[in-house]
């Protein structure tokens, strides 16, 4: 964290702590995480699949169909707590089979993350890397939408713009991905700066590379790494934004199988049918974290440039 | 240094006015206002009555400046739902979130400087991983989730807790810890960091080698050297926390000002969510720009440009 | 490690003691604490529309007449008789003897600046459609006052009897309804020691009140708090924070009853659901037009199913676009079965054999509207659900951009069905259908001073509507209603808590 760079504002952000991790551990620190890292990035690695999976055949695992309603069923409990193997994990107020939901649902929360990342990935990695590689007015710019976005309350802003479109799977995954770049921005700055100063850049401008070449070709593949975990770190973030829009009635729609919804929708019966909200929520952070451990590993794998 | 903070001070007021004109369009993008105040029950009669009162006639820019002129004096208009001063509403309500926010930081801070030191102290042990898998976790718990799951526990199955309300200091105790646990983690990281990094440094070193006690070098020289970005990152959490307490304060109905935010956006209360908006985003700009003049009086690489 | 043990014990003692010493203390102190789930924007009943703003206006102020829930009879209330002096003019003799909560004694002029008041479009009240038919009043002599009409109004006493009560003229026209909605002044058996808008509000028992239809009250202070979640206001009933919460999810209320310490009732309700579709093609082009598509999907529809396991109680089936025991809801109508194979040959015979997607939009009861879609997709129809804040769904639907909506009308607890039919059939934004034939026999029904005629006519459009299937009628509603076991109430049917009639046990 010594080798923070600085910028003409000393802004706040600077001193986000990925970015302090991202940018320059100690060979110590570096050490112990790889170690740590490569656990979490086993399990995570493995979950993220198993989730994947789950999302990708969800027609051929699905016991039952995720819309199927059966009113006459409505919330048997899961097997364990006495329920039948007829709906493993019980099924919902209107009788549909929480399984297959769920298993349904993995699509929805790893399509929002995948697409919002991208959306904000692209944004923000264009604004960061312009700002680095040419300094300058258009650092200043950039340093000033950074900060302009950083200072409006996500979930707060989120809300009203879904309010006011209404809520959809679309809407959802595209407000996020609008609001989520500022830490691709900020990363992807920082590092281009770091990259730049090297001598193979200023060798390939020395030789007459045109610009883009030389983002294309000396800058990007330098500092993908950072991409990778900042990705990774966003889709988690992404996935719980969704979830709590979702959760608070302003995400996608019913009866679209999303676990925030899930988690609203049993929150009614939640003090006597405790297991309608503590299964979706549990998968829904199983993922996280899974997402988050699998961030942190690739952060401690890669990143060979950082390691003194 | 004063050139530092003039510079700072410009750029905080240009977010300031940006951030403005951002809330007040995004809102202004929304439904027919009449209608919102018009309430839900209202006929076709009540509603066309409501507009012909507030007429929503005025073009855009107008409605901005002349929005933005009072704004900046501290008035923001009549809430279109309780028709009083958003002033006096949001004064009320912020009181709340505030007091939340710094109970939440209060308990981030102490939960995480001293995990995050014992965790450096001992670096991959089991302390150390524990302390990690606490961040992890914090960082992947939905605090919807988190949220319910103490209600069930502590308000309903040990009865030890209310689930709701501003009454007592028993109150914020659950959302203390889902708000605190939110931003747990980041600090508890840095300060880790902090301390691996001034442990391994040579004055660390020296004093060890002069004998003094583990402790000293931990608190006296360690802690107060790692501590000094700990708190500009606490300042920036703290801009984060406030504005993210929307959840929290709906789940425990806190009656603050993120959950005030929340049912004016579904009501369509403009002059509400404008003023809210504008408010939790000043926060964010007023700490960090405390924060970096802070670590710029600190730290004088800071400062150069 | 003696003292750690010794600790442990202490905080295991303490919080075994917590958790069982029953926080039931108000009726000690006299003090019913009772949970709204919706914020009240002003307590003047003139300028708000929800649920508790009706509730608080019941317990603050008082109207002319007062309509007895149980037989459905008009008598007097701050009036003690009244006569019809022609169509448009209503004389009142009014109750001598009666105070406001401030002392000062209630008069005509009373009556006549609140009537004046309210007529005035000026004024800006919100609830137009309970004033907007009176044109004014004027004092005969300090007990005696007349209303004038605007227009012919059969209903005038059903109204008077609910929505329209009469404030203090002089406090009224000095503080406004700002100021009346932050320190009500009424006549009514509790007055208001505080309110804090939007969050808590303080009632006093009226010691003075007078010896009206309403009863007298009986418990000493009722503290009224918001609480949004459900579920925060059920474990604040476990724990004795509060004693009364209503309106609860009929799942959540099922599983309640039973709990020690609760008690659950309910009680049918005025309030009907209902689809609305867009029959006048005002969205553009849509299937919704054609008559078999509207009756597809009123077949298709397992009313039954969805009373039985989604809204319990007293919830009832309905045929009618209006609740059965209504004054004009005549009974008379095309019913249509639950027959979804029926269903199937109409869409088909509509040409829609491979399906169709419509829209809906929806503000609450997201069970209700995802089981219609559920019954929906089994016939070939998908419905896109739109769940929206109230004021975005009316907002589509004044702007034709809602084909299809679930809603829900209370008929703002009125007995007559010009509260809904008129409401929604009369080429208003929110008229679906645009039926002008509808539209002229409900100008003759709304007018007519005979019952008969009024009920000839309401009963042609209700024929129309179903046969032209331009709604799909759903269900009555049902209120559920938790104590805690000390309080003494029976709900009644008008969806509203009167704090008057409840006791102690």
């Amino acid at each position: 964290m010594t080798q923070t760079v600085t910028n003409p504002t000393g802004a706040a952000f600077d001193r986000d702590p990925l970015l302090e991790q991202i940018l320059g551990p100690t060979p110590g620190q570096m050490l112990r995480r790889r170690v740590l890292g490569h656990q979490g990035l086993l399990i995570g690695g493995a979950v993220i699949a198993l989730l994947a999976l789950m999302a990708i055949f969800a027609p051929l695992i699905a016991p039952h169909d995720p819309f199927a309603q059966s009113l006459m069923n409505r919330m048997e409990p899961p097997v364990f707590l006495g329920g039948s193997w007829e709906h493993p994990l019980g099924t919902d107020h209107l009788g549909r089979d929480y399984l297959s939901r769920l298993i349904y649902g993995a699509r929805v929360s790893l399509l929002i993350g995948v697409v919002a990342a991208v959306i904000s990935g692209v944004i923000g990695t264009t604004m960061g890397v312009a700002a680095g590689y040419f300094g300058g007015r258009v650092d200043a710019v950039v340093t000033f939408l950074i900060n302009v976005r950083l200072a409006m309350p996500v979930v707060l802003v989120a809300l009203a713009v879904v309010a006011i479109l209404g809520g959809s799977l679309t809407v959802v995954t595209t407000v996020v991905g609008l609001l989520l770049w500022d830490r691709f921005a900020v990363v992807m700055r920082a590092s281009t700066r770091q990259v730049r100063a090297r001598e193979y850049v200023a060798a390939a401008r020395a030789v007459g590379a045109s610009t883009p070449r030389i983002l294309l070709t000396e800058i990007m593949p330098n500092i993908a790494n950072n991409l990778i975990v900042v990705v990774t770190l966003e889709m988690a973030h992404a996935i719980l934004i969704e979830a709590a829009l979702s959760f608070l009635g302003l995400g996608v729609q019913p009866p679209t199988p999303s676990w925030g919804l899930m988690v609203s929708e049993g929150k009614t019966m939640m003090l006597f049918e405790p297991w309608l909200v503590l299964i979706p929520g549990a998968v829904l952070f199983t993922l996280v974290l899974a997402i988050n451990l699998m961030g942190d590993g690739l952060r401690d794998v890669t990143a060979p440039e950082n390691r003194n | 240094m004063i050139n530092f903070v003039l510079r700072r001070l410009g750029l905080a007021l240009l977010v300031s006015l940006t951030v403005s004109f951002l809330s007040f369009m995004l809102i202004f993008l929304s439904g027919d206002p009449a209608v919102a105040i018009a309430g839900e029950g209202a006929s076709m009669a009540d509603i066309e009555a409501v507009r012909s009162q507030y007429g929503f006639d005025r073009p855009i820019l107008v409605q901005y400046f002349a929005w933005l002129g009072q704004a900046v004096q501290g008035n923001f208009g009549n809430s279109y739902y309780f028709n009083l001063p958003v002033t006096d509403l949001v004064a009320d309500r912020l009181s709340v979130t505030v007091k939340l926010g710094l109970c939440g930081m209060g308990f981030a801070l102490i939960t995480a400087i001293p995990l995050g030191v014992i965790a450096a102290m001992r670096p991959n042990s089991i302390v150390d991983r524990t302390a990690l898998l606490f961040s992890v976790v914090g960082q992947a718990i939905p605090s919807f989730w988190f949220g319910l799951i103490l209600i069930v526990v502590f308000a309903v199955q040990l009865r030890w807790l209310p689930a709701s309300g501003t009454d007592s200091w028993k109150n914020f105790v659950m959302p203390t810890i889902v708000l605190g646990y939110y931003a747990m983690p980041a600090i508890m990281r840095l300060t880790r960091a902090g301390m691996l990094d001034v442990l391994n440094s040579d004055f660390i070193r020296t004093a060890r080698a002069k004998g003094s006690s583990e402790l000293r070098v931990m608190f006296k020289h360690g802690l107060r050297n790692a501590i000094i970005p700990v708190v500009s990152l606490a300042a920036v959490q703290m801009g984060f926390m406030l504005g993210g307490s929307i959840v929290v304060e709906s789940i425990f109905a806190l009656n603050g000002a993120g959950y005030l935010a929340w049912e004016s956006i579904a009501r369509n209360d403009l002059p509400t969510v404008q003023a809210l908006i504008l408010i939790f985003s000043m926060f964010y700009i007023v700490f960090t720009l405390i924060a970096d003049v802070l670590n710029a009086c600190l730290d004088p690489r800071m400062r150069s440009s | 490690m003696k003292r750690l043990r010794n600790f442990a014990q202490a905080l295991a003692a303490t919080c075994l003691a917590l958790s069982v010493a029953p926080a039931f203390a108000d009726k000690a102190n006299d003090t019913l604490k009772v949970a709204f789930t919706g914020e009240i924007n002003n307590v003047d009943s003139y300028f708000n529309t929800t649920r508790g703003g009706v509730v608080l206006q019941r317990a603050i102020w008082d109207g002319l007449v007062h309509r007895d829930t149980a037989t459905g009879e008009y008598v007097g209330n701050l009036a003690t008789s009244w006569e019809w002096i022609d169509d448009t003019t209503l004389e009142f003799k009014l109750r001598e003897g009666v105070v406001f909560h401030d002392g000062s004694p209630f008069t005509a002029d009373d009556v006549v600046g609140t009537v004046e008041f309210i007529a005035n479009p000026d004024s800006g009240v919100v609830t137009q459609r309970f004033v907007s038919w009176l044109a004014g009043a004027e004092k005969i002599d300090d007990l005696t006052v007349r209303l004038n009409l605007a227009e012919v109004f059969p209903s005038a006493l059903e109204y008077l009897s609910g929505p329209i009560s009469i404030y203090p003229s002089d406090y009224y026209a000095e503080v406004g309804p700002d100021g009346m909605g932050l320190k009500p002044i009424g006549t009514g058996p509790y007055r208001v020691e505080s309110v804090k808008p939007g969050e808590s509000y303080l009632l006093k028992k009226n010691e003075d009140y007078f010896d009206g239809p309403k009863g007298s009250p009986d418990i000493g202070t009722i503290d009224i708090r918001t609480i949004p979640d459900v579920n925060t206001q059920i474990a604040e009933l476990f724990t004795g924070n509060i004693n009364v919460a209503w309106r609860l999810p009929s799942d959540l209320a099922q599983k309640l009853d039973g709990t020690p310490g609760v008690m659950v009732t309910s009680a049918s309700s005025i309030r009907v659901g209902f689809l609305m579709m867009d029959s006048a093609g005002r969205t553009g082009d849509t299937p919704l037009t054609d008559v078999r598509v509207r009756q597809a999907i009123n077949h298709a529809i397992n009313r039954q199913e969805m009373v039985d396991s989604l809204l319990k109680g007293g919830s009832k089936v309905v045929n009618t676009p209006c609740f059965p025991e209504q004054f004009g809801c005549v009974q008379e109508y095309v019913e249509y079965q639950y027959d979804p194979e029926k269903a199937k040959a109409l869409l088909a015979e509509a040409g829609y054999d491979d399906g169709l997607s419509i829209e809906i939009y929806a503000f609450s009861n997201q069970d209700y509207v995802e089981a219609v879609a559920g019954y929906l997709s089994q016939v070939g129809i998908t419905l896109d659900i739109k769940m929206l804040k109230f004021p975005a769904v009316l907002d589509k639907m004044m702007n034709d951009a809602a084909p299809m909506v679930f809603m829900s009308s209370g008929s703002w607890s009125l007995n007559d069905v010009s509260a809904i039919i008129s409401e929604f059939f009369k080429h208003g934004a929110v008229d679906f259908a645009r039926d002008d034939e509808i539209l002229e026999w409900l100008d003759v029904a709304d007018t007519a001073v005979d019952p008969e005629v009024r009920k000839e006519y309401y009963g042609k459009a209700i024929m129309k509507i179903t046969e032209q299937a331009y709604w799909a009628p759903m269900f009555s509603y049902n209120t559920f209603y938790a104590f805690t076991d000390d309080v003494d109430y029976t709900p009644t049917n008008d969806e509203i808590l009167h704090f008057v009639n409840m006791k102690w046990k």
